[in-house]
């Protein structure tokens, strides 16, 4: 009972703060589930993400995966607490908002707010980098994966799930 | 194609779930944009708008904007019609997928797979940043607020809701101090 309000409170917070798409969560997602209530690893918590990649659908889903983990006696009720207070309570601001969609219809508000934001989005993603790697496998030959995928990311069009099964197989021969 | 201007919410919740379960790195917008309004669900001001919404306010994107459509389509049951939709079949495939991982993960071979997953992944949030960063080169307050931002979280700790605040609040209130000046100007 006690794990699940914790799953209840840390997402839904999460949730209330995922400006940006939610791409800013991942720190403090990590100090939650890993530092505060030990859910996960830092390497479990680096797959969940690379797995909430490789899924269709939003990246954020990886947090039906730690709920899974932090319930080990009941681990798809762990896993369908963690979604539902990952996704409901933004759904319900995104739902919300329609009635007070005319007062803001053209408002200069909307972009001066997402512009606004988009620097400290971007400054916690630099930080998701640091959380993810924490959790990445720390050798030369995993470091070049990951260079000549940000290569290939910015310079092709090849897309992100395929280049993370890539490196998996990269993996598969050399990260064993 | 026949416009159904008051689709069933069985065909709002079924539409937005393909979308999400065949969204595989992107291109959903596009995919959600040809469908609604192919099917007249709603015009392209509107999903222009909603789109804009969908991406200041907290959540998914992807979530956001089928909430804004099924809304738009059927009131707040074409909302819940919507985010049933996306988040389900997605929310089902992680599942499986983590149901395999508890029971191979320690298996060498997997193990190393999804090593080098991780590395990859690493490399996409490494790119991502690289790429925001570049979009926010005009302005010398906004690179600066990037790293600060950066250093806070990640050499001092800062929880979430303070960075939103104190580096969130910066940035909103440089962008009105120039909307301010634009439109004196």
């Amino acid at each position: 009972m006690g794990t699940l309000i914790h799953l209840l409170s840390v997402f839904s917070q999460l949730s209330i703060l995922g400006f940006g798409g939610g791409k800013g969560i991942i720190p403090q997602m990590h100090t939650d589930a890993v530092t505060t209530y030990r859910w996960v690893s830092s390497e479990q918590f680096t797959q969940f993400y690379t797995i909430g990649k490789l899924v269709p659908g939003p990246t954020t889903i990886f947090a039906a995966l730690i709920g899974y983990a932090a319930l080990p006696q009941r681990p798809l009720l762990g896993a369908a607490v963690a979604t539902a207070a990952m996704f409901v309570p933004s759904s319900l601001m995104m739902i919300g908002f329609d009635s007070l969609e005319a007062r803001f219809a053209a408002s200069p508000w909307r972009a001066i707010v997402s512009r606004g934001l988009a620097p400290a989005i971007v400054g916690l993603v630099w930080s998701s980098v640091s959380t993810i790697a924490r959790g990445a496998p720390s050798s030369v030959a995993a470091y070049v994966t990951s260079a000549v995928v940000v290569g290939l990311m910015l310079r092709t069009k090849i897309n992100a799930p395929l280049l993370i099964l890539l490196s998996g197989g990269v993996g598969v021969a050399l990260l064993r | 194609m026949p416009a159904e201007a008051r689709p069933s919410l069985g065909s709002i919740a079924l539409t937005f779930a393909t979308i999400a379960a065949t969204s595989f790195g992107g291109g959903q917008k596009a995919s959600i944009r040809r469908q609604v309004l192919a099917r007249g669900w709603i015009d392209s001001d509107r999903f222009l708008e909603g789109l804009e919404i969908a991406q200041v306010l907290p959540g998914p994107n992807l979530l956001n904007l089928a909430i804004y459509c099924g809304q738009k389509a059927r009131g707040v049951p074409g909302a819940v019609a919507a985010f049933a939709g996306v988040s389900i079949p997605p929310f089902a495939i992680v599942l499986a997928a983590g149901a395999l991982y508890f029971k191979f993960a320690s298996n060498p071979f997997v193990h190393g797979g999804l090593r080098g997953c991780a590395a990859g992944a690493l490399g996409l949030t490494l790119g991502n940043a690289l790429e925001l960063t570049w979009d926010e080169r005009k302005s010398w307050l906004s690179i600066a607020l990037v790293f600060a931002t950066a250093l806070a979280v990640s050499l001092l700790h800062m929880p979430l809701l303070p960075v939103l605040a104190i580096f969130g609040g910066a940035g909103i209130l440089g962008e009105w101090l120039r909307a301010r000046k634009r439109t004196e100007a």
